[in-house]
């Protein structure tokens, strides 16, 4: 999962960072008496992570970028292959239909809000989230989702709308074949 | 150039000014905590909290903290910038008042009117309680808001005033000629001008935004009929938020670069590369906002897709020139840490490592998967109360430096920082296990993550708590004394 390799490269990115910085903060006490080379020597290491840096902005910007999941970036499907969703969240319940798909099928959730701001959020049933959208009035966003595993989808909703805001759930069922 | 106390203008001493607003820091900020672990204690299901009122814990600790962060970075920018810049010590005090009457509407609104919309008063929920609150309550909580932004819009014009009359430019205090290689960066502007213009330049744009979406919720409270396009309000509210939420880091930071060189006696070197990063980062801290919106589908791709390459643009000034220049000062200095040191040091470790997570939820294909977990939360803690946070303890503790009583000091600031660490990580990871951010109510598979969070937030208290009692015990002799000077 996504979650998965950003938490683990995020976590490793922030350790080293903090590693960078014990070490200069436990290193500090030695004294170098002339602080002139050591501002030589770091701009010229300063160089090198720009261009790291630069490297790695452009390269997961361009891989990113090409892979959005806006309905107007996605190549169109012929009607016949996708299965349109009508999905209205209002305070404090969500309507769905259909609700139940095949493995395999793919969804277009049309999203929309009869009073606030909602967020739909599509929980597999592993109970974690592999797609959302925000649920807004006077819009309709659509998502679209293929469902890869049969099971019980969860929808939460993902935006603060009040109080019974975390009891804004529905489920989605996918079947096998 | 020097300017010496105004002191001569006004009876105000403006060191016991700037102690007046960290000791109102010091209180709000330790009674905010305390919410954040009733929060904490709340979704471990160790503590039984009604929704509805955690939800109005949620809604005062948001806007508690979002405005205590910018009034304790705005003491700060203040004593530095008016050892450069003529300003007004009535002015800087007018802002306080502003923020006491503001608070006061707000935690009236909340703990006395019901009123649990979120610190982002998303349009139109301020106008759909359900039942909960009242329209005047909510109207208490926006016009609490609008108090607080105005005093921060006079304090923000008085040091642009005073910034003009010795730059004669914005552009030439924030060291535009020098970003560009048109002048020589040693001959540039100090770096506490610099940051305070940014600071202006942002906050006074993101504060005239929210004013306009302030004002047309209150409507909308009254005249219900008068409404107004969801998406358009949700682009202010962030640009707001997004810009003054931002702006305090930039703030706090001013005292890392004063205060770090006294310590490592290495001078903070400003260069092209310093100014070019300032004027960066006032583009995109103005510019970045609409990565709040990249699950908003309705919104133009391209500024999406804009709102994801700033946000990695904008680590760049952060991670390049503040935390590598910081690292560069302290680099066998010499340095004999003091509590004092190492906060501001935490702070830009806090700051730089939390930019990490936060590039990471601005790429759209994360976000898809993260936005509005507590992924969010995780991330803004790191640079908030790891970053912002202890920048601002730091220059509490500099302020009030009883050498004698390191000791304590020092217990605080380990509890504070492993507190601090698992806090936030205990956020991270329920995030990527797609915890929702904002829920009252957990199930069983995510407390884990709550209780380490709890356990985590408690001692981090506890740190802070000694830190800040330490802080009021030298406030009286702080008023008469001069900067500690190494
Ligand atoms: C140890 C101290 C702190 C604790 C225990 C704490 C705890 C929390 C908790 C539990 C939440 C809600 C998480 C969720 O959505 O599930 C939260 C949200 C938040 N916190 Fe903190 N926090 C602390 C410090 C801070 C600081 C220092 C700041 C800023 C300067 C801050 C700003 C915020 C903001 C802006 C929110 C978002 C509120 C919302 O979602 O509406 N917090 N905090
Ligand atoms: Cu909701």
């Amino acid at each position: 999962m996504i979650q998965d390799v950003v938490w683990s490269v995020s976590i490793i990115l922030m350790g080293a960072l903090a590693l960078v910085f014990i070490w200069v903060a436990t290193g500090a006490s030695v004294a170098i008496a002339n602080y002139g080379p050591v501002i030589d020597a770091a701009y010229r290491l300063r160089v090198w992570l720009f261009g790291i840096a630069l490297i790695v902005l452009i390269g997961t910007n361009y891989k990113t970028v090409g892979e959005l999941p806006y309905i107007n970036t996605l190549p169109p499907l012929p009607a016949a292959a996708v299965q349109p969703v009508q999905v209205v969240g209002q305070q404090w319940m969500w309507t769905i239909t259909p609700n139940t798909f095949k493995v395999g099928q793919t969804a277009e959730f049309q999203v929309t809000s009869k009073d606030v701001n909602h967020g739909f959020g599509l929980y597999d049933p592993e109970f974690r989230i592999v797609a959302e959208v925000q649920a807004m009035p006077g819009y309709t966003n659509v998502l679209r989702y293929q469902f890869t595993e049969p099971g019980t989808y969860q929808v939460l909703c993902l935006e603060y709308c009040g109080v019974a805001h975390h009891a804004m759930q529905a489920q989605i069922k996918v079947t096998d074949h | 150039m020097t300017i010496a106390a105004t002191a001569g203008r006004t009876a105000i001493n403006p060191r016991a000014a700037v102690l007046a607003y960290l000791a109102v820091s010091g209180i709000v900020l330790l009674l905010m905590m305390l919410l954040g672990l009733t929060m904490r204690l709340a979704q471990a299901q160790w503590i039984d909290v009604s929704p509805d009122f955690f939800y109005v814990v949620m809604t005062m600790h948001g806007a508690g903290m979002v405005g205590i962060a910018g009034l304790c970075s705005a003491a700060v920018m203040w004593h530095f910038v008016r050892r450069h810049v003529p300003v007004s010590t009535a002015v800087f005090l007018t802002n306080l008042v502003f923020f006491l009457i503001g608070a006061v509407l707000i935690l009236g609104a909340g703990f006395i009117g019901g009123f649990g919309a979120a610190w982002t008063f998303l349009f139109p929920l301020p106008a759909h309680s359900g039942g909960l609150w009242s329209v005047n309550a909510a109207a208490a909580y926006l016009v609490g808001l609008i108090f607080i932004g105005v005093g921060f819009l006079l304090l923000h014009l008085d040091i642009a005033r005073g910034i003009l009359s010795v730059y004669g430019g914005l552009g030439a205090a924030l060291g535009v000629k020098q970003a560009f290689g048109l002048a020589h960066g040693e001959e540039g502007p100090p770096p506490a001008v610099t940051a305070s213009t940014m600071a202006l330049i942002a906050n006074i744009l993101g504060i005239l935004v929210g004013a306009a979406v302030l004002i047309i919720s209150l409507v909308n409270l009254y005249v219900p009929s008068f409404t107004f396009n969801a998406l358009a309000a949700k682009n202010l509210i962030y640009y707001f938020g997004h810009t003054f939420i931002n702006v305090t880091i930039y703030m706090a930071v001013i005292a890392v670069y004063e205060i770090l060189p006294i310590y490592a006696h290495r001078a903070w070197k400003t260069n092209w590369a310093f100014y070019l990063a300032w004027v960066l980062s006032t583009v995109f801290v103005l510019t970045v906002y609409t990565h709040h919106l990249l699950m908003d589908f309705a919104m133009p791709t391209w500024t999406l897709v804009a709102g994801q390459v700033i946000s990695w643009l904008s680590g760049l000034p952060v991670l390049l020139v503040t935390a590598f220049g910081t690292l560069t000062v302290v680099y066998r200095s010499g340095l004999r840490w003091n509590p004092a040191a190492a906060l501001v040091f935490l702070g830009v470790a806090g700051w730089a490592i939390g930019v990490i997570p936060a590039i990471a939820d601005g790429t759209i294909a994360v976000n898809s998967v993260m936005h509005n977990t507590q992924w969010v939360p995780g991330h803004f803690h790191t640079y908030l109360l790891l970053g912002m946070v202890a920048m601002v303890l730091g220059f509490m503790t500099y302020l009030t430096n009883p050498q004698s009583r390191y000791g304590v000091a020092w217990l605080g600031y380990w509890l504070y920082l492993l507190g601090g660490v698992v806090f936030v990580l205990a956020f991270l990871s329920a995030g990527s296990a797609s915890v929702p951010r904002r829920y009252a109510v957990h199930v069983a598979q995510w407390l884990p993550y709550d209780r380490i969070g709890s356990i985590g937030a408690a001692c981090a208290i506890a740190g802070v708590l000694i830190l800040i009692v330490r802080f009021f015990v030298g406030m009286r002799t702080a008023a008469s004394a001069q900067d500690p000077s190494g």
